[in-house]
């Protein structure tokens, strides 16, 4: 079963929408995670990864509080981030390309706009884990090198039905 | 030569060493499992989006007297507005999808807030509302589908914010 591959990850999932929390985490034990929490912004969040050690994290853009830009900022640079270099796949209805472009500049791996399939949020997943991009350190910048890819058209990857 | 003013990392992928290849996850069956996995939510689908629809009308029932001199009581409209654009799909509601992505248009364009005009507004929330109750949920359907294109054309006449 290919589901027993992911027994042993864990993931944090950050949105303020609690069905969609649902959803995620539906997907994501699915696919075989077991060990799976849940914040609702990106404060609480913090909170979560500081004291918990999670192989993956999916937050929402537009939260409360501390909202996902100023979380993926706050893992890639704070000094007392627990992982730096945790992979963090944006799962938003935001999906503009300033939006995607400004995830990017904040740290992300990877972007899955809402409405989501399965199959786009497993390819995802599985292109932060198997093909990860390099990080970059700069002045101005921490996080996965933006450079390799452009950025991608994405309203074909939506659910539709 | 100028320095390089960055520095190239290559995290150790602790993910790719507990898991292996990730890639065995991309087979139907998985995405099938997954899908199956949101299908079988699918009963609360429907008491899920009233719930959201009810938030919408919530923080239209504040905004709609005072957001021309108070512009800050849309985001929570907003707010509403684009989860029900994000989910109602996945709600088996792709017109929700529809008419909510029209209305997040309507507020807010690559970030740029408008003050609509509150007729608009508010037609909008009743267009979603009334699909939600009549359970018309295929933008497909002639009436819905007349109707989102109504509103689409009217949105798309407002001047840029």
């Amino acid at each position: 079963m290919h589901e027993q591959i992911f027994s042993k990850v864990s993931a944090l999932v950050v949105d303020d929408h609690v069905h969609t929390r649902k959803l995620l985490r539906a997907v994501l034990r699915a696919i075989g995670l077991r060990k799976i929490e849940e914040a609702g912004d990106g404060a609480e969040a913090l909170i979560s990864l500081r004291a918990g050690n999670f192989d993956l994290v999916f937050t929402d853009v537009r939260m409360p509080m501390v909202d996902g830009l100023e979380f993926i900022r706050a893992i890639r640079n704070d000094p007392g981030s627990p992982n730096p270099f945790v992979p963090i796949i944006v799962v938003s209805g935001l999906s503009s390309r300033t939006v995607i472009a400004e995830c990017r500049n904040a740290g992300a791996n990877e972007f899955v706009a809402k409405p989501f399939t399965s199959d786009v949020l497993i390819k995802r997943i599985v292109a932060a884990i198997d093909n990860p991009r390099p990080f970059i350190r700069s002045k101005q910048f921490f996080g996965p090198d933006r450079r390799r890819r452009k950025v991608e058209g994405i309203s074909d990857e939506r659910r539709t039905s | 030569m100028s320095a390089t003013k960055y520095q190239v990392i290559t995290p150790p992928n602790t993910l790719k060493a507990k898991i292996g290849d990730p890639r065995k996850l991309m087979d139907a069956s998985t995405v099938a499992n997954a899908e199956k996995a949101l299908a079988a939510m699918a009963n609360d689908f429907q008491s899920w989006i009233e719930d959201d629809v009810t938030r919408l009308d919530a923080a239209w029932s504040v905004a709609a007297d005072v957001f021309v001199a108070q512009p800050e009581t849309l985001d929570a409209v907003f707010g509403a507005a684009h989860d029900l654009k994000g989910l109602g799909t996945t709600y088996s509601y792709p017109l929700v999808t529809r008419l909510a992505g029209s209305l997040c248009k309507l507020i807010e364009s690559e970030g740029v807030r408008a003050v609509p005009p509150k007729s608009l507004l508010a037609a909008h929330i009743d267009a979603i509302k009334a699909v939600v109750r009549g359970h018309i949920k295929q933008d497909t359907h002639p009436g819905g589908k007349a109707l989102a294109e109504e509103l689409e054309a009217q949105v798309a006449a407002q001047p840029q914010p």
